[in-house]
């Protein structure tokens, strides 16, 4: 067994040697670490856009974003949509190949639901400012919901897919690859949206959080 | 898990499932153009950096051929000399620097050094070229729309990179921008290919810690720019917005042109801290990989194993984890808190240590190596010599205190072109020496290839050593002239005459360089398929070069590192990492 910390590699083998992995392991092993790797990269994305937003409102002329009620409905339903995911991973791991699919198709329904709230709330924040998008939070408002809508509308481009391969086939094994990634990828932008939304478009949180830190 | 003794038999038994399925091409365009094979791609990257690179090369002669004879040229004006300051700087650092080192080496030698057919994902691969493609291409629109390229300098600091009077601050920063943001999108799928390779392809007994160091460079680089690139898309969406729809990330309140600007509240500093944050892993993106390439180089023509491997390993580790907590050192004239100062300084000075390690551990690989100065090991140790200059002069820039009298001056200039631009390059040179024979099956002229280097060695010497006495002195950077300043004797203007002279005769021996590569490529000797008795997976292909698959029809083994040479009591003077113990005590 290989160490990255203990092992000696200027000795040569002496020891057994590990089997290859199959094609078919390489291929799903590869599509988790890919997909973990990516939202890795989106963790520094959200997170400095979240960093960047704590310190412009350090600033005394902060005017902070009016609120938008709208967006707890949305959240309702992409938290809906997670839920639907993660049932169809328990039901693909218990072989209930048409409960995945029904699952599946609700998920994506959902989510559409959730980008369409998302345009609505964008276009009552620009009537509630009158188009107006010099304030910084209102600015950082469109982009970051911008942004995690389109990662959500990547999302929906796998789940399309997980969708139509969960009806071209019974094989429940490989709905259980897709269903899974979807669902983590689900799970995580679900997470960082409850983090933007708790944090920076409802109440004074980040605020809160800013003072108890010491930098305000 | 089932396990096989080989040092019983020295016999591994096949793998018993089928490998990876590999595309197979069926027409010229998908063979050639829209290729999925790592190593067509490798060249395609390669091919498409270089040019795009030669295209900052000219643009640098445009700078020196002004900063030397002033007002003569007089298709040179102010706004067209910052254009070629800007765009030199970004193409040389993002467009071919990057792509050449991730892009190109490491989509060629990844799975060839860790032992797997292709990338794990070779359609991603194909696309994430051709998105890189489309980015030069909207660089290189940028020059042609009206206004021209924008001339904001290569880090494009608002309020001025988006306000008119500063050059293509209409439609050349906006192209710039998308540019940036579509060459980190591509860069994405591509980097996410080759940490994933390297997790998860690589061939039997190839542990972690057998990868040789190139691999480790080129890994841990990819790992810190898809970490990194982040902070500049997100600034350049930011900047885009402040531009289209009139938003204030970046822009404060401001009088242009005599008139208030639209903004109100924008932090230009705030753009500067995101950029800073991409800006200095960037220069470690760049040089993770040719520290890695350089110690096999170095290695190998020594005939003698790496010094302090695992050191080097962990060197690279640290020095990419230290990377993204260093870098407010750009920033040291913004104003900022003197604490902040005081912590960036320090964690500069605590990056140098294990910088300094590797070092070390270069000279002390070849302290009674049995050095063969070939092309590559020359470059290799003029790698050496360039980054031990610009790190010393890096240790002056890393303090506050220091650098504030410096900033802006051409020590700067001296200094990051020394560590980060003609170091990584004497590595680039040096790598294609190497893997040419691999790649092409060709050898290149060796007499073209010395006066390349001997060209390039001292004349790099000369262009920016000097360039430090100027900087010392006073000379700022990116002025468009600096005659009749008073604090100036007029040996400057000689001292930047002579530095033009001999930018341009190091221009003209790159032009022989690629002359020598592409017509060697057609018309240059058989090359066997080891000429360096080089004990990597790349130099024991089947085939020279290697075809689609890389490997026969098994792939291969791996019992040990890649550093065997002169392995007391074995004939040969190298083990290749692929030969069983066994075989190797005859």
């Amino acid at each position: 067994m290989s160490n990255i910390f203990t092992e000696q590699p200027w000795i040569a083998d002496t020891g057994p040697i590990a089997p290859a992995l199959s094609g078919a392991q390489i291929a799903t092993n590869s599509r988790r670490s890919a997909l973990k790797m990516l939202l890795s990269v989106v963790s520094v994305f959200f997170l400095l856009m979240i960093v960047a937003y704590g310190g412009r409102m350090l600033y005394q002329d902060w005017r902070p974003t009016p609120e938008i009620n709208l967006l707890w409905a949305n959240t309702g339903l992409l938290l809906l949509s997670s839920l639907c995911l993660q049932v169809a991973l328990m039901w693909a791991r218990a072989g209930k190949a048409d409960w995945v699919r029904g699952a599946l198709v609700g998920a994506g329904l959902l989510t559409l639901l959730f980008l369409v709230g998302q345009l609505a709330a964008m276009q009552q924040l620009t009537a509630m400012v009158l188009g107006d998008f010099s304030n910084p939070s209102v600015g950082f408002f469109f982009m970051i919901t911008g942004i995690h809508g389109l990662h959500m509308a990547g999302g929906m481009v796998a789940l399309v897919r997980a969708i139509s391969r969960a009806f071209g086939s019974s094989d429940v094994r490989a709905m259980e690859h897709n269903v899974s990634n979807c669902a983590l990828y689900w799970h995580y932008l679900l997470g960082v949206w409850l983090l933007v939304f708790g944090l920076l478009f409802t109440g004074n949180n980040f605020e809160v959080l800013l003072r108890i830190c010491g930098f305000i | 898990m089932e396990h096989v003794a080989h040092d019983e038999t020295s016999f591994v038994r096949p793998a018993e499932v089928g490998e990876m399925e590999l595309y197979h091409p069926k027409t010229w365009l998908g063979k050639y153009v829209f290729s999925q094979d790592a190593k067509t791609i490798a060249i395609q990257y390669a091919a498409t950096a270089i040019s795009i690179g030669m295209v900052a090369l000219v643009l640098s002669w445009v700078m020196r051929l002004q900063l030397a004879w002033p007002n003569t040229f007089t298709f040179i004006d102010p706004a067209y000399y910052l254009q070629a300051v800007t765009m030199h700087g970004m193409i040389m650092v993002v467009y071919l620097l990057t792509a050449l080192f991730l892009g190109g080496f490491g989509n060629y030698l990844i799975p060839l050094m860790v032992g797997a057919r292709d990338m794990v994902f070779p359609w991603l691969n194909m696309i994430s070229f051709w998105v890189y493609f489309v980015a030069v291409a909207l660089l290189a629109a940028s020059f042609l729309v009206g206004g021209g390229s924008t001339g904001a300098g290569w880090t494009l600091y608002p309020p001025q990179a988006i306000l008119p009077g500063t050059p293509g601050s209409e439609a050349g920063i906006l192209l710039m921008l998308a540019s940036l943001a579509v060459f980190i999108i591509g860069f994405t799928m591509g980097g996410l290919n080759y940490v994933v390779t390297i997790l998860q392809a690589r061939t039997r007994g190839m542990t972690l810690m057998r990868m040789p160091l190139t691999v480790w460079g080129i890994f841990v680089a990819t790992i810190l720019a898809l970490f990194a690139f982040p902070a500049l898309f997100v600034s350049a969406i930011m900047m885009s917005l402040d531009v289209l729809l009139g938003t204030s990330f970046f822009m404060p309140a401001i009088m242009t042109m005599g008139n208030e600007a639209d903004h109100v509240g924008g932090n230009p500093l705030l753009f500067q801290h995101l950029f800073w944050f991409f800006g200095h892993p960037e220069v470690y993106i760049v040089a993770l990989p040719a520290f890695g390439i350089v110690s096999d180089l170095i290695s190998i023509h020594a005939r003698k194993n790496i010094f302090g491997y695992r050191m080097m390993v962990w060197a690279i580790v640290i020095i990419g984890a230290l990377s993204f907590v260093v870098w407010a050192h750009h920033m040291y004239v913004s104003g900022m808190n003197p604490y902040f100062g005081f912590f960036f300084a320090t964690t500069t000075l605590i990056i140098a240590v294990p910088t300094a390690l590797k070092v070390y551990n270069w000279v002390l690989t070849l302290w009674q190596g049995n050095i063969h100065l070939t092309i590559p090991m020359l470059f290799s140790i003029a790698f050496l010599l360039f980054f031990i200059n610009g790190g010393m002069t890096g240790l002056f820039l890393g303090n506050a205190t220091v650098s504030m009298p410096l900033s802006d001056t051409l020590f700067v200039v001296a200094h990051f072109h020394m560590v980060m631009a003609v170091a990584p390059v004497m590595v680039v040179c040096g790598a294609i020496y190497h893997w040419y024979p691999k790649i092409t099956g060709r050898w290149y002229h060796q007499g073209m290839a010395s006066f390349h280097f001997w060209v390039t060695f001292v004349g790099s010497y000369l262009v920016f050593l000097p360039m430090h006495y100027l900087g010392i002195m006073g000379v700022p950077r990116r002025y468009f002239e600096i005659t009749g300043t008073t604090f100036l004797p007029d040996s400057a203007e000689s001292v930047n005459a002579s530095i033009t002279i001999a930018a341009l005769v190091v221009g003209f021996a790159q032009l022989v360089f690629l002359y020598n590569l592409i017509v060697s490529a057609f018309n240059g000797k058989q090359a066997p398929s080891n000429p360096w008795n080089a004990t990597t997976l790349e130099w024991q292909t089947e085939h020279t070069p290697p075809q689609h698959g890389n490997f026969g029809k098994e792939l291969p083994c791996v019992y040990r590192w890649a550093y065997d040479f002169s392995v007391p009591g074995v004939e040969e003077d190298f083990i290749p990492q692929n030969v069983p113990p066994r075989n190797a005590q005859a």
